[in-house]
């Protein structure tokens, strides 16, 4: 068992409903390589859970650098939906993740928590490109305002900004290449 | 507090801090009365020590907003996210009123230190055309004072605010006390440089920053330190890096012990005194229990912004002056104006591609107004000068709102690309009369008081300077070498909101008649001697440069008038 641990940074976004740090206590189904979500979240129930962090992590997997699981970003969701979300966007979450398991079930006569990873790659990929073929639909307006909050979430986290510096101590409008990573290397102006 | 003043300053921001300054530190017992809560300098609402991932809701407004319809005028603004949701005002709980067709936009903050907490901090003189030209075109009410008269209190200001900036030698934009300035990134260098080759009246110049470079001693006595460079400026820098009343005016007017500062208090009215002739002082309600209170002064400076200084004139009903103080004019409110933009231009600049920025530049760059003279056959008068920048290179950006999943998605995101210059027409509004301010006759906010009605609008002579600015921006980028423009044109049937570019003003012009104007040349009242006006209401035109310089300047000559008088007891 793993355990993704949620940061005191996390939890920022959700101070008001959360007293001490908590965590997301997971299990590897290995044979599928699926995080499964052992307990309920603030918001997200852990079934709910395993999926979502399933599919952040299928649209922006760990590479050479860290992916969606590693920043966290169903953690955050999961508080940001008492903080952020409003009546409409739980609605459509719901609606969503309701709709990605009605197609693993149609599709591979299974859940969606047991299916393959490369059939779940294959949905999510499939569900991407016609949501943005066809915006008109509900499951459409869902799923690219949850994939749009994911996005959101880990490009704003610490783990995907590596080089942020948040005092650079001035501007330098005309670096070239090594120049720039020479100040990147340092954090700071120098 | 039941003590009679010497002076009150109503508002705390940029031009009360001034006042509250300037008289303080001429040793008059100020008070300083602030409608919105107490904010401390470094305190626990500045949010600008918290990385991305510390923001709440990771910089996100709540939903809710939308859902309750609450900020509407704002929601959706760059400069209007979590980090600074505190220093911007609820339109919902403090309404304004306006035509159905002509929706005013008039963007707040209702705290101690005002808009010094949230504004651009670009600070631009005026030439001496811009004071000329009410009175050549014969627009609005001729200015009472001319550069001239101006330039040594714009050197007062800026010596004391620090002002980075580059001494560009243009008469359209006088020089000043600068600080080192800000540097211009390689793709701004390469349209500056272009433009210098062709045009003799087209500059691409960097942006004069109310943020500090050189802090001088009085500004480190202050506790202000240098600008580093983060551009997080209005979520309030704990380093004083930027020009605020919480930083600046405010701290050097406490100091002197002559500084008593009430905040939660609405000033609702200035109170005549029939038998004198002259204002006694202020009647407020308090923002918690809706109590009535008065304070008393020898002089009252109103200071709470363009709108609601006129608000309160209107408000300050009596005998002599039933249609507001200070009004025999009955041109209190109106000659409403702004900046207007209706064209936004981009392009590529090529030949900078192995260049890269570093820091977070707080200032643009800018393109002054070249059209105070009628030529080339354009159809209007006045001008207009652009906002811009390219002070990074774009990045190839993220797959949030496009097709495309998965890890080769991921490696190709926020890669740097392109160099793109962005350029926004800033337009002078003429002095419209009946573009005006009023009390509405039966809507009041929660406190009881008539909320104003504004109602105005850009004409035909706005109009047709949009349609020039966008072929002239299309130009000056090509000229400057830029690729791949795109023009954004505002149509002219679509209402442009007044309000938008927050340099709202007018409303209690300065002249010399007293029979068309509300304020004399030292932003005095004509009818109540012991009354100044020196926030924005008191200008009598709106050039194109952002105005807050100017609203300082004024503000601390005319302190320094009133206190003369003071001192010789002839108020
Ligand atoms: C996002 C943004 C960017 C801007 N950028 C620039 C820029 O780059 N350059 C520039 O020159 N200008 C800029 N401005 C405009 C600038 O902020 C204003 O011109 C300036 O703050 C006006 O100063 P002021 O003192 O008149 O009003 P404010 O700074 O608004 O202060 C008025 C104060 O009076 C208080 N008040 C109001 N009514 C009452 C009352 N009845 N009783 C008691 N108190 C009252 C208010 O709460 C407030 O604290 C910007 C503004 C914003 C919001």
């Amino acid at each position: 068992m793993s355990e993704i641990k949620i940061s005191r940074r996390v939890l920022i976004g959700s101070m008001a409903y959360l007293v001490t740090a908590c965590a997301l206590p997971t299990s590897e189904i290995k044979s599928i390589q699926l995080q499964k979500v052992k307990l309920d979240g603030q918001y997200f129930n852990a079934q709910q859970l395993t999926l979502l962090t399933d599919v952040a992590e299928i649209m922006i997997p760990k590479t050479n650098t860290p992916g969606a699981t590693d920043a966290n970003v169903i953690a955050v969701l999961d508080a940001m939906m008492l903080t952020w979300a409003g009546k409409k966007t739980k609605q459509q979450f719901n609606f969503c993740i309701n709709q990605i398991s009605q197609i693993a079930k149609n599709t591979f006569s299974a859940y969606y928590t047991e299916i393959t990873l490369s059939d779940r790659r294959a949905l999510i990929e499939q569900l991407d490109a016609n949501s943005f073929a066809q915006t008109d639909t509900e499951l459409s307006a869902s799923y690219r305002k949850l994939k749009k909050i994911i996005f959101h979430i880990f490009y704003t986290s610490e783990e995907a900004n590596p080089d942020f510096i948040l005092v650079p101590g001035g501007y330098k409008g005309s670096l070239t290449k090594t120049e720039l990573d020479e100040i990147n290397k340092r954090g700071y102006l120098g | 507090m039941s003590q009679v003043y010497d002076v009150i300053v109503v508002g705390s921001g940029i031009t009360g801090g001034w006042a509250a300054k300037e008289f303080c530190e001429k040793g008059f017992k100020t008070l300083v009365i602030e409608r919105g809560r107490n904010v401390e300098h470094r305190g626990s609402e500045y949010t600008d020590m918290q990385a991305p991932w510390e923001i709440q809701n990771r910089n996100l407004l709540e939903e809710s907003l939308e859902e309750e319809d609450r900020y509407s005028n704002i929601r959706g603004k760059g400069y209007f996210k979590k980090a600074t949701q505190q220093f911007f005002t609820d339109d919902k709980e403090h309404p304004i009123s306006y035509p159905e067709d002509k929706p005013f936009k008039w963007v707040r903050s209702y705290q101690l230190g005002g808009r010094s907490v949230t504004w651009g901090r670009q600070v631009l003189r005026w030439g001496p055309k811009d004071f000329e030209a009410n009175a050549k075109d014969g627009h609005g009410v001729p200015w009472p004072i001319g550069y001239d008269d101006l330039a040594p209190w714009y050197d007062y200001v800026e010596s004391f605010i620090g002002v980075s900036a580059n001494k560009d030698g243009l008469d359209v934009l006088p020089d000043g006390v600068f600080q080192k300035p800000w540097e211009m990134s390689a793709a701004e260098k390469v349209i500056s440089q272009n433009l210098k080759k062709k045009y003799t009246d087209r500059h691409l110049i960097i942006g004069r920053a109310a943020n500090i470079t050189e802090p001088t001693q009085e500004q480190m006595e202050l506790g202000r330190g240098k600008c580093q460079a983060r551009s997080y400026c209005k979520r309030g820098c704990s380093f004083g890096g930027y020009f605020s009343s919480l930083s600046a005016t405010l701290p050097a007017a406490k100091r002197t012990g002559n500084l008593d500062l009430v905040t939660d208090a609405i000033v609702y009215s200035v109170d005549y005194d029939e038998t004198t002739g002259k204002a006694k002082g202020v009647t407020v309600i308090d923002t918690n229990t809706k109590e009535k209170r008065s304070y008393q002064a020898r002089v009252v400076f109103l200071c709470a912004s363009a709108l609601a200084s006129i608000q309160i004139l209107l408000n300050s009903k009596s005998k002599t002056f039933p249609n507001g103080i200070a009004n025999s004019s009955g041109t209190v409110g109106h000659y409403i104006m702004d900046h207007f933009t209706g064209v936004i231009a981009n392009g590529d600049v090529p030949g900078v591609e192995d260049k890269y920025g570093y820091g977070r530049r707080p200032i643009a760059t800018y393109i002054p107004n070249y059209r105070h003279e009628q030529k080339d056959g354009v159809d209007f008068i006045r001008g207009y000068g652009y906002q811009a920048t390219a002070q990074q290179r774009s990045n190839t950006g993220t797959h949030a709102q496009k097709i495309g999943i998965g890890a080769e998605v991921k490696d190709n995101s926020n890669q740097p690309s392109n160099w793109r210059f962005l350029a926004l027409m800033y337009g002078e509004m003429l002095p419209y009369f009946e573009n005006h301010a009023r009390l509405h006759p039966t809507k009041k906010d929660q406190w009881g008081i008539p909320l104003l009605h504004i109602d105005a609008e850009l004409k035909q002579n706005e109009r047709n300077m949009i349609k020039q600015a966008s072929v002239d921006i299309k130009e000056i980028l090509e000229v400057g070498g830029c690729q791949d423009i795109k023009i954004n044109e505002t149509p002219e049937d679509q209402h442009i909101q007044i309000g938008d570019r927050i340099h709202e003003m007018g409303g209690a012009c300065m002249g010399d008649d007293p029979k068309v104007s509300v304020l004399n040349k030292w932003s005095q009242s004509h009818d109540v001697p012991n009354l100044f006006v020196t926030d924005g209401a008191c200008m009598s035109s709106c050039a194109t440069q952002n105005p807050s310089l100017t609203y300082m300047a004024i503000t601390a000559r005319a302190a320094d008038y009133a206190a003369k008088l003071l001192a010789s007891n002839t108020l």
